[in-house]
């Protein structure tokens, strides 16, 4: 770390081509003066590949070598031949866009890079030329994090791609990039980003050397890297954030939180992340206030239904009954009637049902998909009401929770909401509300007890920060939002000064007589 | 060790089951409850008990099942009923409670003692006795109209309520002025009519201690006892006769809606002589006054000046009966005993409430009379 | 409490609450001594070694015998009101292992809990509120009816309701902020107990009649009972269900506090085996003891009047102490 920043903070002293990741720890092998020579150790290196190509030129005096998997043609043609031919350069080696080497096993690590590299009979180097071509989707807007306001792009799965979108959102000097490459055979590489004097070092230091430690043959998804970095696995809360969005990657950046990212995959992790961070959309700053105060609470109401409603109704209908209001005594009692099943046996297959419709739908392409959901949904749900498996009221109570369960923002919670509601369904089965208060005060504090790179995973409620509640039940107006959340560790609380000001403009224009100072009017403005 | 306690927890509480489950749909429900008075010291109880069948789409059909019995207790009486239905009836959302008027004029806390000391019990319903009537009459009475007989009779209580002729005191607030001493309570009566399909509201029937007393406030007065108490519903209309011009019966007669109603009660102990003073202060509405000309000045003045004479007369009239059936419904007892408990301690209250004085004043006030003058 | 001072229970409650006020001042008076300590670690201090040792055991024994009976008082509770078939050792073993699950995060954990959950005495509040629009001042007069006398017997009960202010003994130093933060803490918090205890006494003493809550043992309850909202009926259910979490709270302190003596006792450091010894303890007393009413009033007794000992008279008789050590020390460290 100390090495790594030195060079990044003098790199008038040292001109170095930098590496994506270092190189450190890695044997190094020189290169000898005989082409055949090297060409054999390379070819030895990956086995005899059949994709890598070696294309002998100045009549076997020379070879260049690219694997044509991962190298395009016309880049070759465009950096090594047309300026050749054009009459820049005589020679290959004093190509300007070449970077040179004399370690072997570099030359083996930029070729599978897809690089290609050019060596020479007689000569101790190698030029290397980044031809890598590559196939990357535009930056749509992810299929699962759609915004009805807002920016409507997405990351891909090209990493540089990514951080660029990120960099031009975050247009300053303290957005750091840090890479890592993990994954002994994958070789994958991976970011760690953050705003150097926002984010707490420590949360930095601890996230290097949690991905560190990894000593794993493969790294493919952040979903891989995310189980072996995070605190505690045996939960069922997703404790990092997972996000396909640039716009919400850069707001939780300045807020002073971190983010990795990995080749190969458009999602972003983002540590350490609250419960709370879960149910926060990027719609919700789009909206006026009062909008998206009022979708905020809709959403959070929706954790209730979703966790408790299937137990809430069987703990009714099997153990206190009394708690139905007079009006509705009749009506529910004759839904239930002649049912078969005890409603604790309905509800589990009730819900049970639902996630097979929901997984069926998954897979299948769009036209399929909907014909299940119209079998599933339509179907199953009348004809099972009308055989009397199953009563109706149930499936009410269902089908709100798959919905409540869907309104969450982000995938991994709602599927771990839909989890919880199965432990719950069998207390209420057997305690009736009792059984329902033990569940939910177990998961309470599981969720109390829970950390998430040392910041507690249910702030602002546990501890209990009246201040930073602006930004999780309702959605204060943006220039409350003065300081930064207190769970990111931010170093610099503070986020932004004073942005109304020019409404002192009109107040000193109307009082002539000029007494209000600005203090006064300022702290008006903090009451609004 | 902590998954090993976790899986022993889970097992446990799978094998063991569900000992307090109380399946919704195997118990049969009861809305209505009617006690009465056997010929040998027994009680008969009768209960209702509606049967739904499901129906694919929209309400079921409906049946009703009646079934009464004679036992000693009231719970006694739920075990024989068990044993004639299927699966097992349940009285926890009791709406209404009837009592014969037999009964009634007996001491009722035996008959309720069940529905207070049960957890289960539902003391949000309403307490009414059946005059000249039995409550097993009212219960399996096949009255007109397809609705439950618990919703027809919480329905009638209910619109009562809320045009000021009820107290609307369920079973817990009633039970306060049960037990305390120095404090009654009015119930409402219910009476068949003639034709046996339809019940009447017929007045409150007035409470002393524990027991019917048999006197009643009539269902033409209940409205401005009811405002005595300080109770007021949604709607309290008061009509009354204050003028004898001899043309036509109707032009003597005004309605009133009251607005406000504003009652302050007074015990004055003067010299170990308790007496009340009852001070009502309403602000009425004008609703129906057929000779209208209330353009004409000073004529509303006279009117309410005439409405404040006729209803004292009418306060003095129903506190008379109050005193009568020495049913201490306002709570003066309560009071002396509240504030002036050495008066209390020498006194037999039972026997002085007949005796004091008790003097209503109301003052009405005319703010508005519809919009026509 | 009302059924030894009738209705001036309140007056009862009120002084109860000022008594304990004045123990919490001396309370803070010997924990400031030792701002560094336990209860346990400072018993040793002011008794010696071979004195305190035995006192902390009692300590120890004491809280145990807290958590039994709040476990039987709920549990009797909960069979009364919702559950009346489902056996003792279900709801014990389901509330002590809630509880143990809680106290394993550690104080703070502990704390955080506490702060969230306090938000939910705003629903009780709520719920209460409801039922005050039957209530009737009258039934609180006359005032003083049975005389001083029984007002005081009804502070003895009364107290029983405060004998959880021994934590800030206990939890003194585990605390950060600065002596007289933590005073102000404990003062503010015993007001807030005292306005809520005040309140619901209050409510309910309005709403019953004087003869009637004679015969009602959990007024509170019995006066949700009858309430209905639009949407649900029988407040009364869900009230439970939210006292349900204020026991286990309770109970995960004694818990803590039982098995921090421990850890101090025999001076190690993981306090996780002792907590479920000591839960389990705890499930086995409660289960001996049983739902019996008079095996239940027995231990009641037992554990009141140890309370007494050991939230009263031991405190105060460490406040003395505390005084002639420190000086002690000062005349020692000065010499």
């Amino acid at each position: 770390m100390g090495i790594f920043t030195r060079i990044f903070r003098n790199n008038r002293d040292k001109l170095a081509d930098r590496h994506m990741s270092e190189p450190s720890g890695e044997k190094e092998v020189q290169c000898s003066r005989r082409l055949s020579e090297n060409v054999e150790y390379i070819l030895g290196a990956f086995h005899q590949t059949n994709d890598l190509k070696i294309r002998v030129l100045k009549k076997g005096e020379a070879a260049l070598l690219y694997f044509e998997s991962l190298a395009e043609h016309e880049k070759i043609h465009e950096k090594i031949f047309a300026p050749l031919e054009m009459g820049h350069a005589d020679d290959v080696f004093q190509l300007p866009n070449a970077k040179k080497t004399s370690d072997l096993e570099e030359a083996v690590r930029t070729l599978l890079r897809g690089h290609a590299i050019y060596m020479e009979e007689g000569k101790k180097e190698i030029s290397q030329f980044s031809v890598t071509s590559s196939f990357g989707r535009t930056p749509e807007e992810p299929q699962n994090e759609k915004v009805v306001r807002g920016a409507h792009d997405g990351f891909v799965e090209n990493m540089m791609t990514n951080i660029n979108l990120i960099r031009k959102r975050v247009e300053h000097r303290d957005l750091t990039i840090k890479y890592f490459k993990l994954g002994k055979k994958t070789n994958t590489n991976v970011s760690v980003i953050y705003m150097d004097g926002i984010a707490d070092p420590t949360l930095v230091q601890e996230i290097e050397t949690r991905l560190h430690s990894i000593d794993s043959d493969m790294i493919h998804s952040p979903g891989h890297v995310e189980e072996f970095i995070e605190d505690q696995s045996n939960s069922p809360f997703p404790q990092m954030l997972n996000t396909e969005r640039p716009d919400r990657v850069a707001a939780n950046l300045v807020e002073g939180r971190v983010a990795i990212m990995s080749e190969g995959s458009p999602t972003t992790l983002i540590a350490p992340a609250t419960f709370f961070m879960f149910y926060q959309a990027p719609d919700d700053y789009n909206m006026r206030w009062f909008t998206g105060t009022f979708v905020r609470l809709i959403r959070l109401f929706s954790f209730i239904i979703a966790v408790g409603l299937p137990a809430f109704y069987i703990a009714v209908v099997s153990f206190h009954f009394e708690v139905i209001p007079d009006e509705l005594i009749i009506p529910v009692k004759a839904s239930i009637n002649e049912i078969a099943y005890p409603p604790i046996i309905e509800g589990l297959v009730m819900v049970i049902i639902i996630e097979l419709i929901r997984e069926a739908g998954i897979r299948l392409p769009a036209p399929i998909g909907q014909t299940i959901g119209i079998v599933g949904g339509l179907v199953i749900g009348d004809a099972v009401v009308r055989a009397g498996l199953v009563s109706n009221i149930m499936v009410i109570v269902v089908a709100l929770t798959a919905i409540a369960s869907f309104v969450v923002p982000s995938n991994e919670l709602s599927t771990a909401l839909r989890l919880l509601t199965f432990p719950l369904i069998v207390l209420a089965g057997t305690l009736g509300f009792i059984g329902i208060v033990f569940g939910m005060l177990i998961i309470l504090t599981h969720l109390t007890r829970l950390h998430s790179f040392g910041v507690p995973y249910f702030a602002p409620l546990a501890p209990l920060s009246l201040v930073d509640l602006k930004d999780t039940f309702v959605r204060l107006p943006m220039f409350m939002m003065k300081l930064r959340p207190k769970d990111a560790h931010a170093l610099k609380p503070v986020a932004l000064d004073p942005s109304r000001e020019w409404k002192n403009r009109d107040g000193q224009n109307q009082s002539k007589q000029g007494s209000p100072g600005e203090k006064t009017s300022s702290t008006k403005d903090t009451k609004q | 060790m902590k998954v090993c306690f976790f899986i022993c927890m889970v097992c446990t509480l799978f094998l063991t089951g569900c000992w307090d489950e109380k399946q919704f749909k195997n118990v049969k429900l009861v809305l209505s409850l009617g006690f009465d008075q056997g010929e040998e010291g027994e009680i008969i109880q009768t209960v209702s008990i509606p049967t739904v069948n499901r129906a694919s789409e929209g309400p079921g059909s409906e049946s009703l099942q009646i079934v009464s019995t004679s036992a000693n207790t009231p719970l006694h009486a739920r075990d024989k009923i068990d044993q004639m239905i299927s699966e097992t009836y349940d009285p926890s959302k009791v709406k209404v409670v009837l009592l014969g008027e037999d009964l009634a004029k007996k001491n009722i806390y035996p008959i309720l003692d069940d529905m207070y000391r049960s957890p289960r019990s539902n003391l949000n319903a309403y307490l009414a006795v059946v005059e000249e009537g039995t409550a097993k009459e009212v219960i399996s009475m096949n009255h007109s109209g397809a609705t439950r007989i618990s919703n027809y009779i919480g329905g009638l209580l209910e619109a009562a309520v809320s045009s000021t002729h009820a107290t609307g005191e369920n079973l817990q607030l009633l039970c306060a002025e049960l037990l305390e001493p120095g404090i009654d309570f009015s119930v409402p009566l219910l009476k068949i009519e003639d034709d046996g399909s339809l019940l009447t509201f017929n007045g409150m029937g007035l409470f002393h201690e524990k027991a019917y007393t048999g006197e009643k406030i009539g269902a033409e007065q209940t409205t401005m006892y009811m405002l005595l108490q300080g109770v007021k519903g949604r709607v309290a209309r008061l009509t009354e006769k204050i003028d004898d011009n001899g043309k036509d019966e109707i032009l003597d007669y005004v309605t009133v809606s009251v607005a406000e109603n504003d009652r302050k009660m007074k015990v004055e102990n003067k010299d170990g002589e308790i007496a009340a003073t009852i001070h009502l202060d309403m602000s009425v509405k004008i609703a129906e006054y057929p000779s209208d000309h209330l353009y004409v000045k000073g004529r509303i003045e006279e009117i309410s000046k005439k409405l404040s004479e006729r209803l004292t007369e009418e306060s003095v009239d129903i506190i008379a009966q109050l005193q009568e059936a020495n049913s201490d419904v306002f709570g003066i007892g309560r009071r002396v005993k509240a504030y002036h408990p050495e008066v209390w301690k020498e006194i037999d209250w039972s026997e002085t409430y007949p005796e004091i004085s008790i003097t209503p004043t109301v003052e009405v006030e005319i703010i508005q009379h519809g919009i026509i003058n | 409490m009302h059924s030894v001072a009738r209705q001036d229970g309140w007056i009862s409650l009120l002084i109860g609450a000022l008594a304990i006020q004045v123990i919490l001042l001396g309370i803070w008076v010997v924990a400031k001594s030792f701002p560094e300590d336990t209860l346990y670690t400072i018993n040793d201090k002011l008794f010696t070694k071979w004195i305190g040792k035995p006192i902390s055991i009692l300590y120890i024994l004491y809280f145990i015998g807290v958590g039994s009976l709040i476990i039987l008082l709920f549990c009797r509770m909960i069979s009364m009101w919702v559950l009346p078939n489902t056996p003792l050792w279900v709801t014990s073993s389901l509330l002590i292992s809630v509880c143990m699950y809680m106290v394993s995060g550690g104080l703070i954990v502990l704390g955080r809990m506490y702060t969230m959950l306090s938000l939910l005495l705003g629903l009780l509040i709520f719920f209460i509120i409801i039922a005050t629009k039957e209530m009737h001042l009258m039934y609180l007069f006359p005032i003083l009816e049975s005389g001083w006398g029984k007002v005081f017997a009804g502070i003895n009960k009364a107290i029983f309701s405060f004998f959880g202010f021994i934590v800030s003994l206990v939890i003194f130093s585990k605390v950060e902020g600065s002596h007289v933060q933590k005073l102000k803490t404990i003062v503010y918090a015993h007001c807030f107990v005292t306005t809520f205890y005040m309140f619901t006494v209050f409510a309910s003493f309005t709403f019953f009649s004087t003869s009637e809550l004679k015969l009602v043992p959990e007024p509170v309850l019995y006066m949700l009972k009858a309430f209905t909202l639009p949407i649900i009926a029988r407040i009364d259910l869900f009230f439970i269900s939210i006292w349900v979490i204020n026991v286990a709270t309770t109970l995960a302190t004694y818990l803590y506090m039982a098995s921090l003596g421990l850890s101090d006792l025999f001076k190690r450091e993981p306090q996780s085996h002792f907590i479920v010894l000591i839960g389990v303890i705890i499930f086995i007393i409660s289960i001996y003891v049983g739902l019996d009413i008079s095996r239940i009033q027995a231990f009641n007794k037992v554990v009141t009047n140890s309370g007494y000992i050991f939230s009263v008279a031991l405190p105060l008789i460490m406040v003395p102490l505390s005084y002639f050590i420190r000086n002690r020390r000062k005349g020692e460290s000065s010499s």
